[in-house]
């Protein structure tokens, strides 16, 4: 008994030194592992929706040009453009030698193929929409595309920064509905630094470097996304090693972080900056979008700019974004980040808090606690400023932040019935139905202004995306000059008259924009790019630039 | 005769039940406040048109079923609209055909999905019942034969503590214990591990189920024991018992040939439970452990309202339930004959 146990040592231990000289002769790949709480729904470009597909598409395809961390576009696919004087001829010259990764050239043509199958599937969720100003799109030859316009549009650039090239070889079968929106792809063929190598749905995307690429050839062999369903296990995943980095964490694991010699915790404005807002439906009667479902059954006392004054002075931002983000936020000020860079308006100055203030507001506009119960009526006495407050019932920010704004408001004599609700169920009573008193929602921001400045736009209101139902016919006129001023300064110069408006009107309270806060280990990975205006380490510009601690 | 009538009765009232099923299934995601075609979708770049389009894809453009056009909020529609051209029809005409549809939210067939999970899920609650069973049934003969000694006293106490831990603060503290220990902490394989030869890949599967798994024991194992344990109790204190002692028999031959197959009845009754509800996953395990299974995919489509998915899930539940049930009481009848002629 005891010589067959010997034997089964030394052959584990030989089997051991075997298997431990096999790898000593190879060279290990470098393969990052990061971690995130999410899964893309889909690799289909047209009909992916969470932000999960869309950092994978920025891996692996190309565009026409390609959106920065520091907020500007350059040339991707493209070498060069010219642009026609009256703005609506865009002809681009494609670069020679960028092959799909099966091995087939990409000419002209698939990148004029790919504008085209977004243009022409009014059903692919989001990219149709950046196409409606297209004309044409035409190959005229193997390297040149050319793209007319309807109208001439000040942001090109933005627009084409995700139409990601496809192959025409593949995706000819797949050009119309519903072939175009059934499609898997999951073999996923681009031209961009990474290939994918393995999809496994809620587990993993496993991407390989394309180091032939023309622009930025991966230094790394690999990298896999793995999912966690929760921010603790990422965390913990990170510290054990078994990641390199992570997308996402709970603010309240910072400091343990920090504390951690072998981890790297960044922050700052996120890649698609993300906006908190207080939503009041001030939608005028005269407004209500009645044939598309409208009930407009909100509080008449958010009509009144007064009010929604008053309770901007009763809002202790600093307080928020201290106890709900734990300090890592920036107080806010309208729909427009400060991480879009040039476009915010940093000259406003916000509603300081003040309670006294606020209190003098109300008084003096009527509001006043004529029963003496603590809360105050209506200026005819007709009902009591009592509002209800709905949150998605996914938010884990909005329930402490109820709390707090219910103590804040309750000082000027307002109160709150709180309540959380399913998203999907909050949708259906916001807009265009303005079913509700208060929300408390968000935005994520495209990185060109239009996409929120449309949401004050009394347009959107029948859509349901102007979710106050607020209308200023100014306002209005200077949304469809800023959308075909090509003058990028005068444009500029709109963007900012139009947030100056509606941070007067006090339209929302923003209570902040929220930082992005990731983290990486710094003895596995070196390189990562963390110094631009914007935070993003799975971005593509880190993941071509890091490479393996010696 | 009497036990092939038993058999053909209860199989008629299994089937009636997955019948009830199929019908509520389809109307109970249908009331849920929401429109799946705007699931989650609050983007202003999602125009009108393409919210259209993604109804008529999803069918959703039909009337439900004759006189309504939704049911939440609920809309009176025509009633004089041809059947076949309902919604309700279509489901029953596709479920006769064995087709699920496909997800709204992945687009991709929702059999081929719940597959995936539905193996993900067997595999780590398969594992983890054994385990909890074998184990939990004979801690529980143990100490339910050494009664009110210190022993027994060890056992319910472990039993009860086990029990009554709640399995997501259990799941946290071994995952963190786990991961200072080298043990994966989550997902059900490493990525990149499918070019690997077959033995190494199950070696990797099995290195993830370890914590889950042993979460998974622990709770259950507990339940186990306390049943057994009491119940075995109650078959010992049998007049029976006594006389089997008197007999002269062994204490191994009162068990086996005595005590056991008349305590075993409950036990078998809380087996065929839990293994029935094993389909619809451990959602709490599957999600400190992020574990691809069912619970967690119906968790997303309940989120996406995502009925096609959530169809075919509580079919495949209400099925796996009904049919557990069904083998406990054809268990029952074997192990008790009186059963059947009740």
């Amino acid at each position: 008994m005891k010589t067959r146990y010997t034997h089964i040592v030394l052959l584990t231990v030989l089997a051991l030194a075997i298997s431990a000289c096999g790898g000593a002769g190879q060279s290990t790949p470098a393969v990052l592992r990061a971690g995130w709480a999410g899964s893309p729904d889909t690799v289909n470009p047209g009909t992916a929706v969470l932000s999960e597909s869309y950092t994978i598409f920025a891996l692996v395809y190309d565009t026409i040009y390609e959106y920065q961390l520091d907020g500007t576009y350059k040339l991707d696919v493209a070498e060069s453009v010219e642009v026609s004087d009256d703005s609506l001829t865009w002809t681009f010259k494609i670069r020679d030698g960028i092959n799909f990764h099966d091995g087939q050239p990409m000419t002209a043509k698939d990148v004029a193929f790919s504008v085209n199958l977004y243009k022409n599937n009014g059903d692919y969720i989001y990219l149709n929409a950046y196409t409606v100003n297209f004309d044409t799109v035409e190959a005229t030859d193997d390297n040149t595309v050319v793209i007319t316009l309807l109208n001439a549009v000040p942001n090109m650039d933005y627009l084409l920064s995700y139409l990601y090239v496809v192959p025409e070889h593949i995706w000819k079968d797949y050009a119309a509905a519903p072939a175009s929106v059934e499609f898997e792809n999951v073999e996923m063929i681009g031209t961009g630094p990474f290939k994918m190598l393995e999809y496994n749905q809620n587990e993993f995307v496993r991407l390989g470097a394309n180091k032939e690429h023309f622009g930025n050839p991966p230094k790394i062999d690999e990298v896999i996304f793995q999912t966690f369903e929760s921010d603790d296990v990422l965390v913990q995943s990170l510290r054990s090693g078994a990641v390199d980095m992570i997308t996402e964490m709970p603010a309240t694991a910072v400091e343990t972080l920090q504390g951690d010699a072998t981890i790297q915790v960044v922050t700052g404005a996120p890649f698609a900056p993300a906006v908190s807002d207080i939503i009041f439906n001030q939608v005028d009667p005269e407004n209500c979008p009645t044939d598309v479902g409208g009930l407009c059954t909100g509080h008449p006392a958010l009509r009144d700019r007064n009010v929604r004054l008053a309770l901007a002075h009763a809002t202790d931002k600093q307080k928020l974004i201290d106890i709900v983000l734990l300090g890592f936020g920036s107080p806010g000020l309208t729909l427009i980040p400060d991480g879009l860079g040039h476009w915010y308006n940093n000259t406003l100055k916000d509603y300081e808090f003040n309670v006294a203030k606020a209190n003098q507001i109300l008084d003096g506009a009527g509001y006043l606690d004529s029963d003496g119960d603590g809360v105050r009526e209506m200026p005819d006495g007709s009902q009591p400023l009592n509002f209800r407050m709905h949150w998605p019932s996914d938010s884990i920010d909005a329930p402490r932040q109820a709390e707090l704004l219910t103590e804040m408001w309750g000082e000027v004599g307002v109160t709150l019935e709180l309540q959380a609700i399913d998203p999907d169920a909050l949708t259906a009573e916001c807009c265009p139905a303005f079913d509700f008193d208060i929300i408390l929602w968000g935005w994520g921001s495209d990185p060109d202004p239009n996409l929120l400045l449309s949401v004050y736009a009394t347009s959107e209101i029948p859509n349901g995306y102007n979710e106050t139902g607020y209308s200023n016919s100014a306002y209005d006129e200077l949304y469809v000059q800023q959308g075909v001023e090509l003058n990028l300064e005068k444009r500029r110069e709109i963007v900012w008259q139009m947030q100056q408006i509606a941070f007067d009107d006090v339209v929302y309270i923003i209570p902040f924009y929220e930082q992005s806060i990731q983290a990486y280990r710094v003895d596995k990975f070196t390189g990562w790019i963390t110094d631009k205006p914007k935070v993003e380490i799975s971005d593509v510009s880190s993941l071509v630039v890091i490479e393996p601690v010696k | 005769m009497s036990r092939y009538r038993y058999l053909l009765k209860k199989i008629g009232w299994s089937s009636f039940t997955i019948l009830f099923v199929l019908l509520l299934n389809f109307f109970l995601f249908r009331v849920l406040p929401g429109d799946p075609a705007r699931a989650g979708i609050h983007d202003p770049r999602l125009k009108k048109d393409a919210i259209e389009a993604l109804r008529v894809r999803f069918g959703l453009d039909k009337p439900v079923i004759n006189c309504f056009e939704t049911l939440n909020p609920i809309k009176v529609g025509d009633c004089g609209v041809n059947p076949l051209d309902t919604q309700f029809f279509i489901y029953l005409r596709n479920l006769t055909q064995g087709e699920l549809g496909f997800s709204f939210h992945t687009n991709r067939p929702v059999f081929e999905v719940l597959v995936g999970r539905l193996w993900n899920t067997i595999l780590l609650i398969g594992a983890g019942q054994i385990l909890s069973i074998l184990i939990g049934v004979a801690f529980g003969m143990f100490a339910a034969w050494k009664a009110r000694t210190s022993i027994d006293y060890a056992a319910l106490i472990t039993g009860l503590v086990a029990w009554s831990l709640p399995t997501f603060w259990l799941g946290i503290i071994l995952l963190f214990w786990g991961s200072n220990h080298g043990f994966p902490i989550g997902g059900r394989a490493t990525p990149g591990m499918s070019s690997q030869p077959f033995l190494s890949q199950a070696g990797d599967i099995a290195r993830h189920m370890i914590l889950p798994t042993l979460t998974y024991t622990i709770v259950y194992m507990g339940e186990y024991l306390l049943v057994m344990r009491s119940s075995l109790m109650d078959v010992l204190a049998e007049d029976y018992i006594l006389t089997a002692k008197a007999k002269g028999l062994s204490t191994f031959q009162i068990l086996k040939d005595h005590a056991l197959k008349n305590a075993m009845l409950p036990i078998v009754t809380i087996i065929a439970i839990n293994l029935g509800f094993t389909v619809a996953g451990a959602i709490q395990i599957e999600a400190v452990y992020s574990w691809p299974g069912l619970g967690g995919a119906i968790f997303e489509a309940v989120n996406r309202r995502d009925f096609p998915v959530l169809q075919g899930a509580f079919l495949l539940i209400a099925v796996s339930v009904v049919i557990a049930n069904l083998i406990a009481d054809l268990t029952y009848s074997y192990l008790d004959p009186r059963v059947q002629e009740q």
